[in-house]
């Protein structure tokens, strides 16, 4: 009945066109109106009008590609003598799933923008006609049409504009900023980006709808990866695939964690086909599986893991025909149970949105310490310093007591830890790409990777006879373990070299304080004390020493960090800096950014960066700072949350008065940023 | 979380594999199926005659554009009257818009004076996936040899308007005309239009 009351309105409208059609249709699904930016047009200036549809809940309408079914809204233009009517412009759709199938459209409320051009000479009133149809669908489709209305004088004076188009204009579709080509493969083609310098967190969903019904299946799954800087997404085929020498014409759909819920920016792009096939790209599982095991078996000979290695070898010939193999196998569950450990410590970072890659733990310099550290310590464990006994590690002789197993557990656990310093710059680019897939495959990486590097002492252990090579347990083993303490040594002295990249000289200084008492204390442990109060405590003492050493170390290397340099063009952010340019009554904007956030990046692009933004920047005399948030700075997540903020971006304009600061919107273009500018010299 | 999208790309590998989609100049994907009066219809058994897909619901705008105008019947009595199987298949789940029962679905045969060879009910939607039937109408030819010779849509104006049915250029009776002197179907592929099926 209500539908027979919706097709009587929809006839009524039509029928109703020798009078006047009314500006607003309401079907039992949809209400349209037709609705002009300004009430009044300047002749010879184009004017924004739109198709508005606010749609009950669960019904769509559909984008200039509708997907697996529906069809597109249509308008034809009645307009007076003269005027031109350019395209409908798409605002960016949401993918709409119905059953297995997946539609682009618009659910709630959209605004269907179309910029009309009136002549230079046309001073009368002007009535502009539409007739539109449109498909509104549920599961089920109804196509409605209407046709609509409006009347615009010409404009006398300034006029209000309705502020959705301007809405609509700041979430609109924004040019690619880079370049696109894709290559195609078998079941699909690979979509490659550069020039974009965007860093995606993991949990960002990107995906790319085709202009045309075709070349893009719209209801197949599309998974991006990071190469080498450069996005690239897979697109399985729809129907009809790009013919050679096509272009593949569409738009990328960004959407990411925002500071309050979800960001979705959308990017027209143009691209081209790129000559050879998909061969290189599918560097599959398998791939880097086989890549990962070499890589493990390669880190054996690394200086830092070697003389580790080599001891235990060592042990095993000093117990030729024992249990060796049970030994052998617990290293090697210690070293796959650490390597996983650390690579799903590494995928939880990094799925809590911390942009890491592997190589992270050399980023923090306690961490660097405490390697440090732990080289200087086994490598005076290899001189001789002192001795372990079984207990910590079993580096040294102990194998053939029960404990033992544990202890090769826990060898397989440390050789894993001293590796890491190796492995960071050695293969921090191969796991790096491995961090990119989804977290199993992830783990299926490092596993391989971990048997790789347990696979040579494993066999040794399996096989002893192997061994029968070598000479006869004696001397000669004291000799090469005090020779083995020298890449160690090494390892230690490069690990400082790398501190030093990060941290001030007092840090360094304090780090090497510690690094002397932690000497003294291990000396003090290797001395054969009687009594064990006198043999425990001062060790004690001493290592909480250069732990406190190493802290202060770390705590001078954050104040350093505070201090850093600032850019010309943009400084850094800290509280007291805001303060005092305040204070010097200046206004101050700060952009809290971070290197994986896309949409800071295109706002900086295209408001922030925009040359009239500058320009205003320095005639207003406003200070702009840059708070990067890349590596989650805790002073910074302060601020944030005291805006009610759970990430970036945030914009914040402090007026030179020292009011309260406005807060500008985290979709970005330059008219907003120079509005806001305008209203601090006018505030209302 | 990803190990749940690994799973899901696993399931859909598999699934895409094992449902590999019909391509034009491949063999159709060979089926069977129940008509409305109970019979049971084998693709292969059809062997040597051209034949028609056309997935429909009688409720769907787009469908009701074609039968309304007589424009699909039309098209089925010439089809059939040049020995060609037309099988009108109705890929619905129970409960959903176009589903119907085998009388209701001979009622609305004799209604709409329509003529197919006949009303497959495929209410699980095997059919229908098996051919990644997407839209009502969405129509296949298949030669006498089992090959897929036409995918898409029933003409080339995807509206909901009858009076764009003389305007529009009407693939599946063109690639039925080539089949019948042999030439190559062209085109073979086109974008199927209409509401989406309710499987």
């Amino acid at each position: 009945m209500r539908r027979i009351l919706a097709l009587l309105s929809l006839l009524l409208g039509i029928a109703g066109t020798a009078l006047a059609a009314p500006h607003t249709v309401q079907t039992e699904q949809a209400t349209l109106s037709l609705v002009a930016e300004h009430p009044a047009y300047t002749p010879g200036r184009p004017l924004q009008v739109g198709l508005s549809f606010d749609l009950i809940p669960h019904w769509h309408v559909y984008w200039r590609n509708p997907g697996d079914s529906g069809e597109a809204p249509r308008v034809t233009w009645t307009l007076p003598a003269g005027w031109h009517a350019g395209p409908l412009q798409w605002p960016v759709p949401q993918r709409i799933a119905v059953g297995p199938f997946v539609n682009y459209g618009y659910e709630r409320h959209t605004l269907l923008r179309s910029e009309l051009l009136p002549p230079a000479d046309f001073r009368s009133a002007a009535t502009l006609k539409a007739d539109v149809s449109w498909l509104v669908c549920r599961e089920e489709c109804i196509p409605q049409q209407a046709r609509l209305e409006l009347s615009l004088a010409a404009a006398t004076g300034a006029t209000t504009a309705d502020p959705r188009f301007a809405a609509a204009r700041t979430a609109a579709a924004l040019p690619l900023p880079g370049n696109a080509v894709y290559r195609l493969g078998d079941t699909g083609m690979r979509l490659a980006l550069s020039g974009t310098d965007w860093k995606p967190a993991p949990d960002t969903q990107i995906w790319f709808a085709a202009d045309q019904w075709g070349p893009v299946a719209p209801s197949l799954p599309q998974r991006w990866t990071l190469r080498d800087e450069r996005l690239e997404l897979d697109l399985p085929f729809g129907d009809a695939p790009p013919a050679a020498g096509e272009t593949l014409s569409g738009l990328l759909v960004v959407s990411e964690a925002g500071a309050d819920g979800t960001l979705t920016r959308g990017f027209e792009l143009q691209a081209q086909p790129a000559s050879g096939p998909l061969a290189e790209s599918r560097v599959g599982l398998a791939a880097a599986l086989l890549l990962a095991f070499a890589g493990g078996l390669l880190l054996n000979l690394m200086p830092c893991v070697l003389p580790v290695l080599s001891i235990k070898v060592l042990g095993l010939v000093g117990q030729r025909g024992g249990h060796a193999g049970r030994h052998g196998v617990a290293y090697a569950a210690g070293v796959v149970a650490t390597f996983l450990a650390l690579a799903a410590l590494l995928a939880a970072l990094r799925a809590g949105g911390a942009m890491l890659g592997w190589g992270f733990q050399l980023q923090e310099p306690l961490i660097v310490v405490a390697l440090l550290y732990l080289m200087l310590g086994l490598a005076m464990n290899l001189s001789g310093v002192f001795e372990m006994g079984g207990g910590l590690s079993g580096l040294g002789q102990s194998l053939t007591e029960r404990r033992g197993v544990r202890g090769s557990f826990a060898t397989g656990a440390l050789a894993v830890v001293v590796a890491s310093p190796c492995t960071a710059p050695f293969m921090g680019t191969a796991l790096g790409f491995a961090l990119t897939r989804p977290t199993a495959e992830t783990l299926l990486v490092f596993a391989a990777l971990a048997a790789g590097f347990a696979l040579p002492m494993l066999l040794l252990s399996l096989f002893p006879a192997w061994l029968q090579r070598l000479p006869a347990p004696g001397p000669w083993m004291e000799r090469l373990r005090r020779l083995l303490a020298f890449p160690l040594y090494a390892t230690a002295a490069w690990l400082l070299w790398v501190l030093s990249q990060q941290v001030a000289a007092e840090a360094l200084a304090a780090t090497l304080a510690g690094a002397v008492l932690l000497a003294f204390g291990l000396w003090w442990f290797g001395q054969a004390w009687q009594r064990p109060l006198l043999r425990r405590l001062p060790v004690l003492a001493l290592l909480a020493g250069s732990v406190v050493c190493a802290g202060y170390a770390a705590d001078l290397h954050r104040r350093g960090a505070e201090a850093a340099p600032t850019t010309a063009t943009s400084e850094t952010w800290q509280p007291q800096r805001v303060a005092q340019l305040r204070a010097e009554g200046r206004a101050v904007l700060v952009n809290f950014t971070a290197a994986w956030c896309i949409t800071c990046k295109v706002n900086e692009r295209v408001a922030l960066r925009a040359s009239a933004v500058r320009d205003a920047m320095a005639a207003n005399d406003i200070a702009y700072l840059t708070a990067d948030w890349t590596r989650r700075d805790a002073e910074i997540t302060k601020t944030l949350q005291a805006y009610g903020r759970s990430g970036v971006p945030l914009y914040l304009l402090y007026p030179p008065d020292g009011g309260e600061p406005q807060v500008l919107p985290q979709l970005l273009t330059a008219g907003i940023v120079l509005d806001a500018f305008a209203n601090l010299n006018h505030p209302e | 979380m990803s190990i749940k999208h690994l799973l899901a790309t696993l399931l859909l590998t598999l699934t895409t594999s094992a449902l590999a989609l019909p391509q034009v100049g491949q063999p159709a994907p060979d089926f069977s199926a129940v008509d409305s009066a109970g019979k049971r219809h084998q693709l292969s058994d059809y062997r040597g005659r051209s034949v028609v897909l056309e997935w429909t619901n009688h409720d769907c705008p787009y469908v009701r554009k074609h039968y309304g105008a007589g424009n699909m019947q039309a098209q089925q009595r010439d089809a059939t009257a040049s020995d060609v199987v037309w099988l009108s298949i109705i890929s619905s789940a129970p409960g959903k818009q176009g589903h119907v029962s085998g009388t209701e679905a001979d009622r609305l045969t004799r209604e709409r004076t329509a003529s197919p060879s006949a009303v497959l009910l495929d209410e699980s939607g095997e059919v229908g996936r098996l051919y990644g039937a997407k839209t009502t109408p969405h129509m296949f030819v298949i030669d006498g040899d089992g090959v897929l010779r036409y995918m898409g849509g029933i003409d080339s104006i995807a509206s909901a308007d009858a009076a764009d049915i003389a305007r529009a250029e009407p693939y599946v009776r063109t690639a039925l005309a080539q089949l019948q002197v042999g030439q190559p179907v062209q085109p073979a592929v086109t974008r199927p239009y209409g509401c989406s099926v309710k499987y």
